[in-house]
């Protein structure tokens, strides 16, 4: 016998699941994936801190590549301390349909979100920086029809300029232009991954506030409030600087 | 931007300043700092220039709380506001000492409160401090887990966060989470005194069961929990998880195992308290247990402590043990002799070795829980009599069984007998049984 109280479990938690879905074709070679890379092996230790100091659920992590096809990086969600980042490099086509298919695939309890003590809707945060090169509108529109897509945070940074990425594209995958970030700088860039990661993670595992309209439209109030609160003068605005 | 090692800022209203030693935290408001003022070092809380949604009422409430004052000593209260610079402004609290663990980590058992009576003085320093918050007329406006701190050897409380108090009516336009919200406050309404005893209650039962009061089964069964179904279960249709007349959403065996586990621990006046506050509590607010009579009920508990020969301690009348004369300790197993009781006022204080009375007990209508009027101790030569000195500065009179007579003069013993009838001066119902 002993005592219950000394072996009492940590409360029930829900997880939540982000999504980084990262573009690594031939284009993103150089700085562009560097950035990539970097950030988000920056970000991971923030991410597990905000698991860690979190009552209401728990992170996981979830990544996919895609260039010619796509790619989990893991089989399953990682709970964020376990999850680490492998440096990945670029190369081939932006197939971003195909990267739509294997998403709305796992997006489901059978799949990805099978916790049992159940999820809140997970956070997607796409990174590209050119125009797909499959047909990506077809497994959108199914991945439109996905319940838990619908209901999820998301969030995309276009990197580089006008010309390459249109924003469009991305719009689409969010649904608001409001949640569309444009990275002119591999500064910017690792800045803004950052940002989204973190608001994203913060705002997607808390149990919604009073009042709120949706999670997606609290997410991007809070991004554009931390967005005027840390933006950098003449960064993310800086266009000299060249990608590659 | 950030401010530096070494970055002066101004004391509003003053020719002092704050120096900055380093950064502390950071949270979705703004920045926390440790600093140094007048040669000692505080946490400067340092605002987002975005993140007030009316800076100058949220500024003017924060000046109003600073001139009334903390409510309890438990609240890590404003103690200056600087001036605004950089296009913001902070105020300053003192640091929280690292004994204080987050309320968070003793959710999710990175920290364990293992002693019933770290818990339960945990839970009355809560309940005090809504008390005379609800005193000042005030509430707090964002009350979450993130808002505690414990000493888990003996439930000592800080709160933080303070900034988010405010007048009843007063709006600072932050919106506190579902989970820890009354259903009305979810679903739209008004936060007011009757919807901070909700919260008040998933506080307390959050404390005692390390589990959420309204998440069971049919909220596992929302395989992804929305905004529309979190206003579902916490706002239309909220269940409490142990509901003697709806089990629809009873707790989960593998999900919600602390629930199970601990439950049937707790005397049945907590569980009944708990019961009534989550079930005719969630539609009729007037139904809900007030903070005063939370802290009269934590009193109760606390007066159901004993402590086995092993060191832990047990409830002398846990739900589990019901009726029946035996009583077990929790943690060996060994046979406790189930004491008699003190009956006075509306108390029924254990009285086991080491157990104390207050003057909540011996004084009327006191609710001082704090200032010890008498212990229960045991006999040097005779370890099986135990008796209760007296440690108030009255004299008690006693009715012993035979009829007889006693004055037990402070510091002197009363022995401890069936029916004895004791005079607490102007206390004078209390009776042994």
């Amino acid at each position: 016998m002993s005592n219950p109280f000394e072996n009492t479990e940590g409360i029930a938690k829900r997880t939540m699941v982000l999504f980084f879905v990262v573009d690594t074709s031939g284009s993103m070679a150089g700085k562009k994936i560097g950035a990539v890379n970097d950030a988000i092996f920056n970000v991971l230790p923030e991410i597990r801190k905000i698991s860690e100091d979190n009552a209401d659920a728990e992170i996981k992590i979830a990544a996919i590549t895609f260039s010619n096809g796509a790619k989990w990086l893991y089989d399953e969600p990682k709970p964020a301390d376990e999850f680490s980042w492998p440096y990945v490099n670029a190369d081939g086509m932006t197939d971003l349909g195909e990267a739509y298919r294997m998403l709305n695939e796992k997006l489901s309890r059978n799949a990805f979100m099978n916790d049992v003590e159940g999820s809140y809707a997970p956070a997607i945060f796409l990174m590209t920086d050119g125009e797909p090169t499959d047909d990506y509108k077809k497994e959108l529109d199914r991945l439109n029809q996905n319940k838990w897509f619908r209901v999820a945070i998301k969030v995309a940074v276009a990197i580089g300029e006008k010309d390459d990425v249109n924003d469009e594209v991305l719009t689409e995958f969010t649904g608001t232009p409001e949640a569309v970030l444009r990275a002119h700088t591999p500064e910017a860039l690792a800045k803004m991954i950052r940002l989204v990661s973190v608001t994203a993670s913060k705002i997607g595992s808390q149990s919604s506030t009073v009042g709120q309209e949706s999670r997606q439209k609290t997410f991007t109030e809070e991004l554009n409030k931390q967005q005027q609160e840390w933006q950098p003068v003449n960064s993310a605005d800086d266009e000299d600087e060249e990608w590659n | 931007m950030e401010f530096k090692k070494g970055h002066k800022i101004k004391v509003k209203g003053s020719d002092e300043f704050l120096t900055v030693i380093g950064k502390l935290g950071e949270g979705g408001q703004g920045i926390v700092y440790r600093v140094k003022y007048n040669g000692c070092e505080y946490a400067l809380k340092w605002f987002f220039q975005q993140s007030l949604k009316n800076p100058q009422a949220f500024l003017k409430n924060l000046c109003q709380n600073i001139a009334d004052g903390a409510p309890a000593r438990s609240f890590l209260w404003p103690i200056l506001v600087t001036e605004q610079t950089e296009g913001s402004f902070g105020y300053l609290m003192a640091l929280r000492p690292p004994e204080y663990k987050s309320f968070t980590d003793i959710l999710n058992a990175k920290v364990r409160i293992v002693k019933h009576s770290a818990r339960v003085n945990a839970a009355l320093m809560i309940v005090e401090s809504f008390l005379s918050l609800h005193r000042q007329g005030k509430s707090y406006q964002d009350l979450n887990d993130g808002n505690f701190f414990i000493n888990p050897e003996n439930g000592d409380v800080l709160i933080c966060d303070n900034d988010n108090v405010a007048p009843y009516g007063v709006n600072l336009g932050i919106a506190g989470k579902c989970r820890y919200m009354a259903p009305e406050v979810v679903m739209g309404e008004k936060p007011g005194m009757q919807s901070d005893y909700f919260s008040l209650a998933v506080i307390l039962f959050l404390l005692l069961f390390l589990s959420h009061p309204l998440e069971g089964e049919k909220v596992v069964k929302s395989v992804c929990l929305t905004d529309e179904h979190e206003k579902k279960h916490y706002g239309s249709n909220p269940v409490f998880i142990f509901d003697p007349k709806d089990n629809s959403n009873k707790p989960v065996r593998g999900v919600h195992n602390n629930a199970i586990d601990l439950w049937p621990l707790y005397p049945q006046f907590i569980q009944e308290a708990f019961i009534r506050s989550f079930t005719d509590g969630i539609k009729s607010n007037e139904k809900r247990v007030s903070d005063s009579e939370w802290l009269r009920l934590f009193i109760r508990l606390r007066d159901e402590i004993i402590t086995c020969g092993c060191g832990c301690e047990n409830f002398a009348s846990s739900a589990k043990a019901g009726d029946s004369d035996e009583l077990h300790c929790l943690s060996c197993g060994a046979k406790m002799v189930r004491p008699l009781r003190l009956n006075v006022q509306r108390y029924s204080v254990a009285l086991y070795p080491g157990n104390r009375i207050y003057a909540c007990h011996t004084v009327e209508s006191s609710m001082d829980f704090r200032t010890e009027t008498g212990r229960v101790v045991r006999s040097k030569n005779h370890p099986n009599l135990w008796g209760i000195r007296n440690l108030s500065e009255t004299s008690w009179q006693a009715e012993m069984p035979d009829g007889s007579k006693k004055v037990v003069a402070p510091n002197a013993v009363l022995p401890i007998f069936k029916n004895i009838k004791v005079s607490f001066g102007n206390v004078s119902d209390a009776k042994i049984v």
